[in-house]
C-alpha cells in the first residue's frame, strides 16, 4: 500500500552526462508532498545563493504533486522550479497537460537537473530506463517538429514531450516550456533555463498505474467519478467546459478591470470584437482536456482567413487575449490567435511577452524607440502587424528584440527616461491580466509573490465579496468570516488574501489546477480533504492543507531572503497608484498608504518581521521547518 | 427587452441561451425579473444597463432595454 508517492526523484548531471536514483521515505514527503513545496525544498538544497540563473550552476527541478496522476478532474499539475532569469528570484510555474501524470507513470515523482551539457541533448525516459541522447539534429527545429522526431525515436507514439523551441534556445528570459504542444510552464523564464543546461526536452513514456503509489486507488477512483458526474451541474465548472478561459474578456471588460494599452484604461472600446461569441466562430475548432479532466476547459482554434493559424499548439487562453487584445489595443482576435501560436511555436510565456509588447508600443509612442529601430515600423498601440513583428523579433532576438527578450525592466533601464514608469513589472516579472485597482486582494499578491506578479495566488476579491455567492460560501469554509468589497484594501483583507493564498499555494503543492477546487470551481474543500487521505492515507484535515501550503510558500520566500530580496521588492507599479483612465472605475487608483498598511498587517498574519519581510524562526518552527531560518542569517 | 446572462449565469437559463429576448408588458424590478428566471442575485456581480453599471437592487428595467449580468470572475 502506498502513500501517493512513487518516492523516487530522477537526478541527472549534464555536464557529466550521467543519471542517478534518489530516494525518499514518507515521514519526508508527509512534510513535502510534491510540488511547490518539493521543488521549493530542493531548490534551497540544491542551487548555492546568487549563481547565474542562466549558468551551469542554476539546478532546474521537475516535480508532480501529491495527487498528480491520479484519475481526478484537474489532478494533473507538474512544477518547474529554479532561480529566475526574469526575476533573479525563485522562480516557479506550473503546467497541465499529460506530462506530469506520465512521469509519475514512469514511476518519477520528478526530476533534479544539473550541470550543462556539452552539446544538444534530450532525455528519454521509459519507466526506469532513462537515456540522455543526442540533440543536435533537434536544435532549431521547432516543437511540433522536435516532438514528432522524438516520439519516432522512442518508438512509441503515446510518448509525452516537455521542450523548448527557440525561445529557450535563445534564452529570452521569459521563454516557457511547453507539453504535447499545447500546455505551459508559463512564468518565470524556465524556458531559458533548460535552453541554458543545452536540454532541448524530455520524452517521457510511462505503462505503470496510478494505483500502484495510492493508498487507497478505489477510494481515489470513486471520489474522481463523483466529481466528473458532477462538472455540468456546477454553474462554473460548466462554463469553463462551455467557453473556457475566453469566456471571461466580456464580464472583465464591464467590470472596467480589462486591462487595456498597457493598464492605462479599464475598458476597451472594441471588446465586442474578441468576445467569446466570436472566437466560437471564428476560431474554435476543438475542445480539449488535460489528463483525466471532465472540466475540458482547453479550446482548439484553427484559422485560414486574415491570418493562418495552425491547429498543432493550442488556443489563446483568457490571458493571452487580454495580454495581446486589449492591452495592446488590438481587436482582431485571428491576429491574437497568431500570436499565440507563435508564443507555442517559439515557446514564450505569453503573459511577459505580451505585456512586454505593450511596454513597447508605449515606449515608441514617446519616442523612446524610434522606427529607427523598427525598421520603420510604427509600433503604435493598436497595431497587429507590429505586434506579431515584436514577437518574432524578441524569440530571435532581433535588433531591439534583443533587448526586449531581457523583459520589461531590464529593457526599461536601457532604454531610460520614463520608459520605467512603462514596465509593468513585480520583481521583474510583468503583470497578467488581472487588474489590481478594481481587486486589490490581487494586487497583494502580485506584489508579495516570491516568483513576482502572478495571478494565480491569490482568490480574486470579488469570489469573496457577496455573502450568497456559491464562491464566499466555499471560501467560508475555508475560515473566510465576513464579506469584503472587492476594493477594500485594509489589514482584515490582507488577513483574508492570506489565508485563501494558503489554500491556493496547497493546490500547487499537491498538484490541483486552480480550476478544480473551490472557490474557483466544483471540488468542495471537504472533498479536497478526503481525495488528499484517499492518496496519501494520512489523517490530515483542512487546517493541515493549509499549513502545507504556507510552508511551501515560507520556503519560497527563504529563497528570495538568502538572494537579497526585502519588503522594498514587495511593491507594484507606480501607475496602479495613478487613476485609471476609462472603463467603470475610471478615476480609481490604489492608495499607496492603504496598501503599505495592509502590506504591513499581511506580515505579521504571515508571522513574517514588516521591516524586512522575512519569516520569523518561531513561524518557520511552527511550520516544521526551522531548518531553514539558518538560511537567512 | 434583451438580457444577457453573461459568464456562468447563463447556466441558470434551462436553455443555457447567453441571450434571452424577454417581453415586458411594463417597467419591472430587475431582482423581480431574474427570481422568476430563476437566477439567483447572489451570483450576480456585475449589471450593466445600456451600456451603465447599475446595482442590482432597486433598478427598473423596460422594454427595449439591454441588460447585461456577470457573475463574481477570477483567474483566467
Amino acid at each position: 500500500m502506498g502513500y501517493g508517492s512513487t518516492g523516487k526523484l530522477l537526478r541527472v548531471d549534464l555536464t557529466r552526462g550521467v543519471t542517478s536514483v534518489e530516494r525518499f521515505d514518507e515521514a519526508f514527503y508527509r512534510v513535502y508532498p510534491g510540488g511547490k513545496a518539493l521543488a521549493a525544498y530542493l531548490l534551497l538544497r540544491e542551487i548555492a545563493p546568487h549563481v547565474d540563473p542562466l549558468g551551469p550552476e542554476n539546478v532546474l527541478v521537475l516535480v508532480n504533486g501529491l495527487i498528480t496522476g491520479a484519475p481526478i478532474s484537474t489532478a494533473t499539475r507538474f512544477t518547474a522550479a529554479a532561480r529566475s532569469p526574469l526575476t533573479g528570484a525563485y522562480g516557479e510555474s506550473e503546467a497541465g497537460g499529460f506530462w506530469g501524470p506520465e512521469l509519475k507513470l514512469a514511476g518519477w515523482e520528478g526530476i533534479i537537473l544539473t550541470g550543462r551539457a556539452a552539446h544538444p541533448v534530450y532525455l528519454a525516459i521509459k519507466n526506469d530506463q532513462v537515456e540522455i541522447r543526442d540533440a543536435r539534429h533537434l536544435w532549431g527545429l521547432e516543437p511540433e517538429q522536435a516532438q514528432a522526431a522524438m516520439r519516432e525515436e522512442m518508438g512509441d507514439r503515446l510518448t509525452r514531450v516537455l521542450q523548448i523551441g527557440i525561445g529557450g534556445e535563445n534564452k529570452v528570459r521569459f521563454a516557457a516550456l511547453i507539453n504535447d504542444l499545447r500546455h505551459f510552464n508559463g512564468r518565470s523564464g524556465m524556458g531559458a533555463v533548460m535552453g541554458s543546461k543545452n536540454l532541448k526536452g524530455i520524452a517521457v513514456r510511462g505503462t505503470g498505474k496510478y494505483s500502484d503509489y495510492a493508498h487507497d486507488p478505489q477510494a481515489v477512483a470513486e471520489i474522481g467519478r463523483r466529481i466528473a458526474k458532477r462538472v455540468k451541474e456546477h454553474p462554473q465548472s460548466w462554463d469553463l467546459q462551455e467557453k473556457g478561459t475566453p469566456g471571461l474578456v466580456s464580464g472583465l471588460n464591464a467590470g472596467g478591470i480589462l486591462p487595456t494599452r498597457n493598464f492605462r484604461q479599464g475598458a476597451f472600446e472594441r471588446v465586442d470584437n474578441i468576445k467569446w461569441e466570436v472566437y466560437e466562430k471564428e476560431l474554435l475548432s476543438a475542445r480539449r482536456s488535460c489528463y483525466a479532466c471532465a472540466i475540458r476547459c482547453k479550446r482548439e482554434v484553427k484559422v485560414d482567413d486574415r491570418y493562418q493559424v495552425s491547429d498543432a499548439y493550442g488556443g489563446p487562453e483568457y490571458e493571452t487575449i487580454g495580454g495581446f487584445g486589449p492591452n495592446c489595443g488590438i481587436d482582431d482576435l485571428q491576429a491574437i490567435a497568431k500570436a499565440n501560436e507563435l508564443c507555442g511555436r517559439y515557446t514564450l510565456d505569453s503573459i511577459s511577452t505580451s505585456a512586454v509588447v505593450a511596454f513597447a508600443m508605449e515606449c515608441f509612442e514617446h519616442g523612446l524607440i524610434t522606427p529607427e529601430q523598427t525598421n520603420g515600423a510604427e509600433w503604435r498601440f493598436g497595431n497587429a502587424e507590429a505586434m506579431l513583428q515584436i514577437v518574432d523579433w524578441i524569440a530571435h532576438r532581433r535588433g531591439i528584440g534583443d533587448l526586449l527578450a531581457e523583459g520589461s525592466l531590464r529593457a526599461a533601464e536601457v532604454i531610460g527616461g520614463d520608459a520605467r514608469y512603462f514596465a509593468m513589472h513585480v520583481k521583474g516579472q510583468e503583470l497578467p491580466m488581472h487588474e489590481p485597482r478594481g481587486k486589490v486582494g490581487v494586487g497583494l499578491g502580485y506584489a508579495v509573490n516570491e516568483g513576482g506578479a502572478d495571478h494565480l495566488v491569490a482568490y480574486h476579491d470579488p469570489m469573496y465579496a457577496n455573502p450568497a455567492s456559491i464562491t464566499f460560501k466555499a471560501a467560508a469554509e475555508l475560515g473566510i468570516t465576513e464579506p469584503l468589497p472587492p476594493r477594500e484594501l485594509s489589514p482584515r483583507k490582507a488577513e483574508a488574501y492570506a489565508r485563501l493564498e494558503n489554500w491556493s499555494s496547497f493546490g500547487k503543492v499537491v498538484g490541483f489546477c486552480y480550476f478544480g477546487p473551490a472557490p474557483r470551481s466544483l471540488i468542495q474543500v471537504d472533498e479536497v480533504v478526503e481525495a488528499v487521505r484517499a492518496a496519501s492515507g494520512w489523517d490530515f484535515d483542512k487546517e493541515e492543507l493549509l499549513r502545507i501550503g504556507e510552508r511551501a510558500t515560507n520556503l519560497a520566500r527563504v529563497f528570495n531572503v538568502r538572494e537579497g530580496f526585502s519588503r522594498q521588492d514587495d511593491t507594484l507599479p507606480d501607475r496602479l497608484f495613478q487613476p485609471l483612465e476609462s472603463g467603470a472605475l475610471a478615476g480609481v487608483g490604489m492608495s499607496r498608504e492603504e496598501f503599505e498598511t495592509a502590506l504591513t498587517a499581511l506580515y505579521r498574519v504571515k508571522g513574517w518581521d514588516p521591516e524586512t519581510a522575512r519569516p520569523t524562526r518561531e513561524r518557520l518552527e511552527a511550520l516544521n521547518i526551522g531548518w531553514a531560518a539558518d538560511l537567512m542569517v | 427587452m434583451r438580457l444577457h446572462l453573461g459568464g456562468h449565469l447563463n447556466w441558470y437559463d434551462p436553455r443555457k441561451r447567453a441571450w434571452l429576448e424577454v417581453p415586458l408588458a411594463a417597467p419591472v424590478l430587475l431582482s423581480a425579473l431574474l427570481q422568476q428566471l430563476h437566477v439567483p442575485p447572489g451570483e450576480v456581480a456585475i449589471v450593466v444597463i445600456n451600456g451603465r453599471l447599475a446595482q442590482l437592487e432597486a433598478v427598473m428595467v423596460e422594454d427595449g432595454d439591454r441588460v447585461e449580468l456577470y457573475p463574481a470572475i477570477g483567474g483566467g
